[in-house]
């Protein structure tokens, strides 16, 4: 083993039931390099940090990896920090109403006589901020600070801990350009010092200013390594995509009708007031399934909540359904008007989760079951129920049993069933399939094909590409919030989608500024 | 998650007959047809208090300021009355007017300025009992004049004549029967669980009998007292609305996950806002039965009983997160709080054993409530 091997992982094999989230991995990490991850979501680059990071414990995978050549037998984050690791994820970890100094020692303050020692604190935290560079107060508190610098805090705080292999996982999702130049500037400075980055971004542009090689995964498995200097975004797009549709997705064509709901140059704020959808125009006919694709946080899901009344500011635009004004301000206006909303978190949005399945199916549409007594009529419901349960092929024992024990793919078409039995035109599904296994995955492409042929329209929103180009009529790419591209069903190819989804950051003119 | 339950059923069991016989053991007359035809009284005012408060908690909130309402709104009632002569239905008309409208209020400044109910409720604790204070002049104002009984006055005297109380258990039992038949045909028609037909007879038999027992036993004093028929009245209500209205399950879907109600097309809002607006006005039923039950609004109706309607919630079985809780559970925990304080004022202890009792018995409610969540 060459010296230079800080990290070297061999045949990882990680599975969740019913899905094989990584498939026989190699990856290795050297002293002093950034080494970056690519993949689609759900490639299997989360698994792996995961794996790498102690999360997954030791013997729930298969395969092993050595850090400095001792083999790693992680029994959770502690241990893999013990070893030199630090993870630094997308979400920050910070007591925002600390100061930076404080954050910085959290757990480990130095003490004098059993008291914090609180000089020592403020001199080694501007040290250590000295050290690397960055201009920031030690006393200031995190809050106050933007998210770029919140960023750079995080990183301090993981290289206090002596680590020697940095894993930073979509460090800049939420910076801005300055900020982003100012994080790259440090990933080069303490690549000099000897540590060991691996860097997970979607971003190619940072990709290929900061990485040494890049690996991509697919589907759960290495598809290759290389040297950055000798690859192209171009290349490492095609190795992302690399595969065929298969032929799970029965298109089924439909004459598509009239036009139902129009959204015109939409923007949204979200409550903290930053623009996560910019001028998104779209409209969906009768039969007609149209596909929103992008990258995680593009927008997608912000712009279909916003348009049912439960997301964010509307700062521009305006949305016509069957041709007449509608700005529901509730989702219970969107579905008495007829749309409804399969959300992508069923979890958190889509299911009271310690009450039973009929209770959840019943649960939009109780109005209609609802006799002019006020009570709701159990016989009508439970036969209602039974109807759409069997129809979607939930396998429960009972209607009464407890939603949370089910699997999630029969979740999922619980919340499926409770929008169905809403009787509406117009069905948005946000991440139908995410979470649950092939078969279900399957029944819920038939599902949609069914709807579309009955004449509904349907906006679906997938990260999975061969769904999207399986099941859309039309595609809309988002980019950062803004339409990064339009094509109809004859113009769709993995790489043209995937270009216009990362477009926003391969036009910008700021990708010179990373050199 | 049944075992759960029937493990919590059978300790709330356990604890009434507990507390019975502790008290029993110290002072015979415990049990006796008189005390026990006052117990059913002062539960009474504790359980419509909790039923309640029972609609806020299930919806994921809370209210403190229920024992001050008490006051107030018995007080307003009392004052109205007593003091300007109204006729007693129309002062309690009003009062209770006044109760659901001061209630929706709060409910409404929760939901639109999302400030924590805690936080709301509190502030009314406080404000309420100053406004209570104000409109009773810090005096005693009794709730009828020279012995005069009125609307108002009877609701805590008057007790039925025993062959209605015969009569009403008699409905009762019928009625029973006949929604446990009709529901056990529906179950079976849709193939759900049904229990074995011993078992459900057996419980129909226990439910019938003690009953016809109870109504025996107040039949040895005075009878049903009207505010039992009352309370049996709130229950009933307040069961229909909880299980079989859509906003029942609203506030069921709320309590249990609000993201979810929300993006489903639940009014949250309206949902929310009625819960606090029927609790209002239960809080002002609570207030005649108690200044009734008292004889005349003083300062001090309805100290403290915010938390007896809130123990007697938790210790019936009703999540403090919301989403869960069944008006059966709460009349027992009711009893099992009304027969605590009714014990401890019969045994004579003194007025800081009683904090220290509620408390303790507050606390534990709570924890055991952690405990089963977390399983």
């Amino acid at each position: 083993m060459s010296l230079d091997l800080v990290l070297k992982a061999e045949g990882i094999t990680k599975t969740f039931p019913g899905v094989k989230a990584l498939e026989d991995v190699s990856f290795d990490l050297r002293r002093g390099e950034v080494h970056s991850l690519c993949g689609e979501n759900g490639a299997g680059k989360s698994t792996l940090i995961k794996t790498l990071s102690g999360i997954w414990n030791f013997g729930t995978y298969e395969g092993s990896f050595s850090v400095d050549g001792k083999k790693a037998r992680f029994g959770g984050i502690a241990d893999a920090e013990a070893a030199g690791l630090a993870v630094i994820y997308q979400e920050l970890a910070l007591v925002n109403e600390m100061t930076v100094a404080e954050n910085i020692y959290l757990g480990h303050e130095p003490t004098r006589f059993g008291f914090v020692d609180w000089d020592k604190m403020y001199k080694d935290a501007a040290a250590l901020l000295d050290h690397f560079g960055i201009e920031i107060d030690p006393a200031e508190r995190v809050g106050n600070l933007g998210v770029g610098k919140q960023q750079l805090v995080e990183i301090v705080k993981a290289l206090k801990k002596e680590s020697h292999i940095l894993i930073l996982d979509e460090p800049t999702a939420a910076l801005t350009e300055r900020e982003v130049t100012i994080l790259l500037k440090i990933i080069r400075e303490i690549k000099g010092r000897g540590i060991a980055c691996i860097y997970i971004t979607h971003k190619l542009d940072e990709v290929f200013a900061i990485s040494d090689r890049i690996t991509v995964l697919r589907d759960g498995k290495t598809i290759t390594t290389v040297n950055a200097s000798e690859s192209s975004k171009a290349e490492v797009i095609r190795h992302m995509v690399g595969r065929n549709i298969d032929e799970l997705f029965p298109y089924v064509k439909t004459k598509s009708g009239d036009c139902l709901l129009e959204a015109r140059n939409i923007s949204v704020e979200n409550d903290e007031g930053k623009m996560v959808v910019r001028d998104v125009s779209f409209q969906v006919a009768r039969g007609e399934v149209l596909g929103f694709g992008g990258l995680m946080g593009a927008g997608r899901s912000e712009l279909l909540m916003n348009v049912i009344g439960a997301f964010g500011k509307r700062i521009s635009g305006e949305v016509t359904l069957k041709g007449e004004p509608f700005a529901p301000r509730t989702p219970q206006g969107a579905i008495e008007k007829g749309l409804v909303m399969v959300t992508e978190d069923r979890k958190r949005y889509g299911l009271v989760l310690e009450q039973s399945n009929g209770f959840n199916l019943s649960l939009s549409s109780l109005a209609g079951i609802t006799a002019s007594s006020g009570l709701v009529e159990v016989n009508r419901e439970v036969r209602r129920n039974e109807a759409i349960a069997s129809q979607l092929q939930v396998k429960a024992p009972s209607l009464e049993t407890i939603t949370e024990t089910l699997s999630g793919g029969n979740q999922q078409k619980i919340v499926i069933g409770k929008a169905l039995l809403c009787e509406p035109d117009i069905i948005f599904l946000d991440e139908p399939t995410r979470g649950i296994d092939v078969g279900a995955k399957l029944e819920v492409y038939e599902l949609v094909n069914a709807l579309k042929s009955e004449g509904k329209a349907i906006v679906l929103v997938s990260s999975e590409m061969p769904e999207l180009m399986g099941l859309s009529d039309r595609i809309i790419m988002l980019s950062e919030g803004a339409v990064g591209g339009e094509f109809d069903r004859e113009d769709f190819s993995q790489e043209a989608l995937l270009a216009a989804a990362i477009s926003a950051s391969v036009d910008t003119p700021s990708g010179d500024t990373y050199e | 998650m049944n075992k759960q339950l029937s493990l919590r059923d059978f300790s709330l069991f356990i604890a009434i007959i507990a507390i019975w016989t502790f008290f029993a053991i110290i002072s015979p007359s415990y049990i006796g047809a008189r005390n026990l035809s006052m117990l059913s009284i002062e539960m009474s005012t504790t359980a419509v208090a909790a039923l309640g408060v029972l609609l806020i908690i299930v919806c994921g909130h809370i209210d403190l300021a229920i024992g001050s309402g008490i006051g107030l709104f018995g007080g307003l009632a009392a004052v109205l009355t007593t003091l300007y002569g109204w006729p007693a239905p129309a002062a309690m008309f009003l009062s209770l007017i006044a109760g659901i409208a001061t209630w929706t209020c709060m409910g409404a400044l929760i939901v639109s300025q999302r400030i924590p109910a805690f936080i709301i409720t509190l502030g009314g604790l406080l404000v309420f009992k100053g406004v209570f204070w104000k409109v009773i002049n810090t005096s005693t104002v009794p709730v009828n004049l020279g012995g005069e009984s009125n609307l108002y006055s009877v609701l805590t005297t008057y007790y039925l004549p025993s062959v209605y109380g015969y009569l009403l258990a008699t409905g009762v039992t019928v009625a029973i029967a006949f929604a446990a038949l009709k529901s056990r045909s529906s179950r079976k028609r849709h193939h759900f669980e049904v229990e074995e037909p011993e078992t459900a007879f057996y419980k129909f038999m226990l439910k019938a009998i003690g009953l016809f027992i109870a109504v025996t036993v107040l039949n040895m004093y005075r009878g049903v007292p009207l505010s039992g028929v009352i309370l049996g009245a709130t229950a009933v209500g307040i069961y229909v609305l909880t299980q079989h209205m859509a906003f029942g399950r609203y506030l069921y879907a709320i309590g249990g996950n609000e993201d979810a109600a929300m993006v489903s097309g639940v009014p949250v809002r309206r949902t929310t806002i009625m819960a606090f607006s029927i609790a209002g006005g239960l809080v002002a039923l609570t207030g005649f039965l108690q200044t009734s039950y008292a004889g005349s609004s003083t300062t001090s109706v309805g100290d403290l009983m915010e938390l007896d309607a809130i123990a007697a919630c938790v210790i019936g079985g009703v999540s403090l997160k919301g989403g869960r809780g069944t008006v059966m559970g709460v009349m027992a925990g009711a009893l099992i709080m009304a027969s605590l304080l009714n014990g401890l004022t019969l045994i004579s202890a003194p007025p800081e054993i009683k904090f220290i009792t509620r408390g303790i018995v507050l606390a534990l409610a709570v924890w055991m409530d952690v405990r089963l969540n977390r399983k």
